[in-house]
């Protein structure tokens, strides 16, 4: 084999050609096969031998060959490309898909532990930390109310003027195992740390909850409101009769969605309302407390007659305090301005049967609303000597128009348009006004019990009042409130020792709350 | 007052009792779902023609083992039908909801019809995977779940264990490398064996399913036959998915008499028939026999023979440093 002829077998092995040789033929027997590129080649010299002119002509066949066979090579490639690209785009389709699916695989993981992470929240309802299946929930809320008052025609001798720190109550509760709520509510605001609420409460089923520790005794419509949402910045005369916070164990539900609610408690026997509430108790009996509340229309379609609600409370009990350590009696009831006009004299203590029966309404349609409370309460009252069953009573009306339109509820305003004056929004405004009057039963000053030199046998209230919502959390209150008082005979001296009831009281009040 | 009281306390249990109905809540796997919303029906027409009480049953559906662990964190069950007697297991020993000895309870080991391990491979079988060393065949693409939260593929995994020990004079350092090879062929583990036929039948990726036989033929009868052929290896495993009612929540939701009921009733004709229609093989001879074309013949090896059982097969396998974390890495 010359050189010639081992350069066409390395051109043809490197395109891939299978080339027809009939000069090697016998050589290695190599002969075209099916589909291969057959290139013929003219039989070379045996010798080699050959002239210039035959050498130039080989080498412009070799060119014109190799022009072919580089044609034959680029077909091949063309057709052999499309498979080799086929089967990289397949398998590119492979790995995308995989990695899609992986994303979707991970985007559900993602998903999941999402779903099973606890859930915290922060919004206008206070702080809510609650886990995934919501069976644990803690909330953190709160009130801070800044009062103001100023007594006008007092000669400046008894109703203190100036600011005070009302309520400063952080507010914790929650829910444990789905079924058990709780609430801690200390309360930093007026001259005393004390603690308002601290209960827990096993709901069965909105029918049927069972609460224990101190809350509110279940008698007083206006009482039951919440200390955020009252008309004024202090209750009326009326729940100058009625129990505060007891520590006991209560039984309460809503029956039919709401339409009827009860209440059963079974308490230590607060005392008629007390400002300061205890954390113990200072009697052997326990009180009977019930409480029973229709909404007939709550979840009717008469639009007029939803919001009406009304029912009746009561209590029972048989006072028998150590009259040394606590003498079961009101420390004294107490003016819008928070100042005492009646108290038993000294000496006197409760020494039997204490009841008290209230009817109570109220009415809430659009912007309008109307609260009102009547509370008789018989109570024996002893001084060792003589004995009396005293029976006060009073009563409530207060009556609530939303300027702005907004609807008028028992609990919380929502505006309908948040304070910004930036973009001409002023929240929601409201106008109340409120007609008390609480007469005590002439028998405690007829029996010595009480004395009229020191105390009125009465008392009468009006006040007005404009309340500014500007937005769920922050409100505004500005109320006067005139007090009379009946039955005083003690001096009218406006010295700084007189008693309250020597003249009518007049209050300004003004009030800022933050509530969350 | 006292009588007062009293009426007032009765209406209000009465009316929270009367708002009560029956409500059953089963969970289970995730490839029961066709074959539970049929047996419900027939079972809620069978109690309420026995007992006049209707019955709403909720069904709940997941990988195996994550369904056991809702159910442990206090997912409500009245009756559980799992994957794998390791799962229930696992709520008796760590939620005490029933007792240890549940499986006594129903005939077959509280297993109302069994299952096995097969192939989906797309139609016509590319890449001719006729057993299982063609799964682990280098370039062969292999779907199956992930055996910590799959019961499917955990049977799945034992399958090929129990493939390789056999073929390896039951070389347990070679039944690992043979099943490490295959777990090196799996490009996505899904939580779930319904899971797996999605990434498998709709995403298009893979050359085989490693499939429960009910779901392999359910995704024929879902995206056709013409699209994928079921291959039957020639050594699979006995699956026995267990049934149990969760003692404990039936209990608090006085729903432990219909639980009981609903489990029994699996074994009867009907129960049987329904399981058989959708592809599980019933213990019932006589109805086993009337749908046998369903189901190939197959070499099916028994957990407890092979493994040792549910305990040590998953302490061996499938726990937290167990043969799988060794064996696989993502």
């Amino acid at each position: 084999m010359n050189t010639k002829h081992l350069k066409q077998l390395v051109l043809a092995a490197a395109t891939g050609a299978q080339l027809t040789l009939p000069a090697l033929a016998a050589d290695n027997a190599a002969t075209g096969t099916n589909g291969a590129a057959q290139v013929e080649i003219p039989a070379f010299a045996a010798d080699g031998s050959g002239g210039n002119s035959s050498d130039a002509a080989e080498i412009n066949l070799l060119k014109q060959q190799l022009q072919v066979l580089i044609q034959k090579v680029n077909a091949l490639e063309q057709q052999r490309a499309p498979v080799q690209q086929t089967a990289a785009i397949q398998d590119l389709g492979q790995q995308v898909r995989i990695l899609q699916r992986q994303r979707e695989l991970d985007q559900d993981a993602a998903a999941v532990k999402a779903a099973s992470a606890p859930k915290a929240t922060l919004g206008a309802n206070g702080f809510n930390f609650a886990s995934a299946d919501t069976n644990f929930v803690t909330q953190i809320h709160g009130v801070i109310q800044l009062d103001s008052r100023a007594f006008f025609h007092d000669d400046g001798a008894k109703g203190i003027d100036g600011f005070l720190l009302r309520r400063a109550r952080p507010i914790l509760s929650g829910t444990v195992f789905h079924d058990f709520d709780y609430n801690f509510t200390p309360d930093f605001g007026g001259s005393t740390v004390q603690i308002p609420d601290a209960y827990v409460t096993y709901r069965y089923a909105p029918e049927f909850q069972v609460q224990a520790g101190k809350f509110k005794s279940p008698v007083g419509l206006e009482h039951l409101q919440s200390d955020r949402d009252i008309s004024f910045n202090e209750r009326s005369l009326v729940t100058d009769l009625v129990p505060n916070r007891d520590l006991g164990l209560q039984l309460k539900g809503d029956l039919n969605g709401g339409v009827v609610s009860y209440a059963l408690a079974l308490l230590d026997g607060a005392p008629d309302y007390n400002g300061t509430t205890t954390n113990t108790y200072s009697q052997n009996d326990l009180a009977e407390v019930a409480r029973l509340f229709f909404q007939p229309w709550k979840n009717s379609g008469v639009n007029a007659l939803r919001g009406l609600g009304f029912g009746l409370a009561g209590s029972y009990e048989i006072d028998n305090p150590n009259p040394k350590a606590a003498t079961g009696l009101t420390p004294g009831f107490t003016t819008d301005g928070q100042q005492k006009f009646f108290t038993y004299t000294n000496g006197a203590y409760a020494g039997g049967q204490h009841w008290r029966v209230s009817p109570q309404s109220y009415y809430y349609y659009g912007p309008l609303g109307l609260l009102g409370e009547y509370v008789v309460n018989g109570q024996r009252v002893t001084n060792g000597k003589t004995t009396a069953d005293v029976i006060n009573n009073a009563w409530e009306i207060t009556g609530s128009w939303l300027l702005t339109g907004e609807d008028a509820t028992y609990s919380a305003i929502t505006p309908r348009h948040n304070f910004d004056p930036r973009n001409g929004q002023w929240g929601a405004w409201q106008v109340v006004a409120r007609f008390a009057g609480l007469n005590v039963g002439n028998d405690a000053f007829t029996s010595g019990l009480a004395s009229r030199k020191t105390s009125a046998d009465g008392a009468q209230a009006w006040a007005v009042g404009v309340n500014w919502f500007l937005n769920k959390n922050i409100r505004a209150n500005l109320s006067f409130s005139h007090t009379t008082f009946g039955g005083y005979t003690g001096s009218k001296s406006t010295s700084a020792s007189y008693a309250v009831p020597a003249q009518d009281e007049n209050v300004l009040f003004t009030r800022i709350q933050l509530a969350f | 007052m006292k009588t007062f009281l009293i009426l007032l306390l009765a209406t209000a249990v009465v009316t929270s009792a009367n708002a009560k109905e029956i409500k059953l809540l089963n969970v289970s796997y995730d490839p029961t779902r066709e074959l539970y919303t049929e047996y419900n029906a027939a079972f809620a027409k069978y109690w309420q023609a026995k007992s006049g009480d209707s019955v709403n049953i909720s069904q709940s559906h997941g990988g195996s083992g994550k369904q056991a662990q809702s159910v442990i964190n206090g997912l409500e069950a009245d009756v559980v039908t799992l994957a794998l007697a390791y799962d229930i297991d696992a709520i008796a020993a760590q939620a005490k909801l029933l007792p240890a000895d549940w499986q006594k309870r129903l005939p077959n080991n509280s297993t109302p019809y069994t299952s096995t391990i097969v192939f989906l491979v797309r139609k016509g079988n590319p890449k001719g995977i006729k057993d299982w060393d063609d799964v682990v065949k280098k370039g062969t693409s292999v779907v199956v779940a992930n055996p910590k939260t799959s019961g499917g593929a955990r049977w799945a995994y034992l399958a090929a264990y129990a493939y390789a020990l056999e073929h390896n004079n039951h070389d347990d350092a070679k039944a690992k490398e043979f099943i490490k090879s295959l777990y090196k062929n799996v490009p996505v583990l899904d939580t779930g064996a319904r899971g797996s036929t999605v990434t498998f039948a709709q995403r298009q990726i893979g050359d085989v399913l490693l499939a429960w036989e009910n779901e392999a033929h359910l995704a024929l009868k879902e995206f056709g036959d013409d699209k994928f052929d079921i291959v039957t290896p020639s050594l699979s495993i006995l699956a026995e998915p267990p049934v149990s009612v969760v003692d404990k929540n039936a209990k608090r939701h006085k729903t432990t008499e219909i639980a009981n009921e609903y489990l029994v009733y699996l074994y009867s004709d009907e129960g049987q028939e329904i399981a058989a229609k959708n592809f599980y093989r019933p213990r019932n001879e006589a109805i086993a026999k009337k749908y046998a074309a369903n189901f190939n013949e197959v070499k099916l090896v028994n957990i407890d023979q092979e493994f040792g059982g549910w305990a040590k097969a998953q302490k061996t396998h499938f726990a937290d440093g167990g043969t799988f974390d060794q064996i696989f890495q993502p």
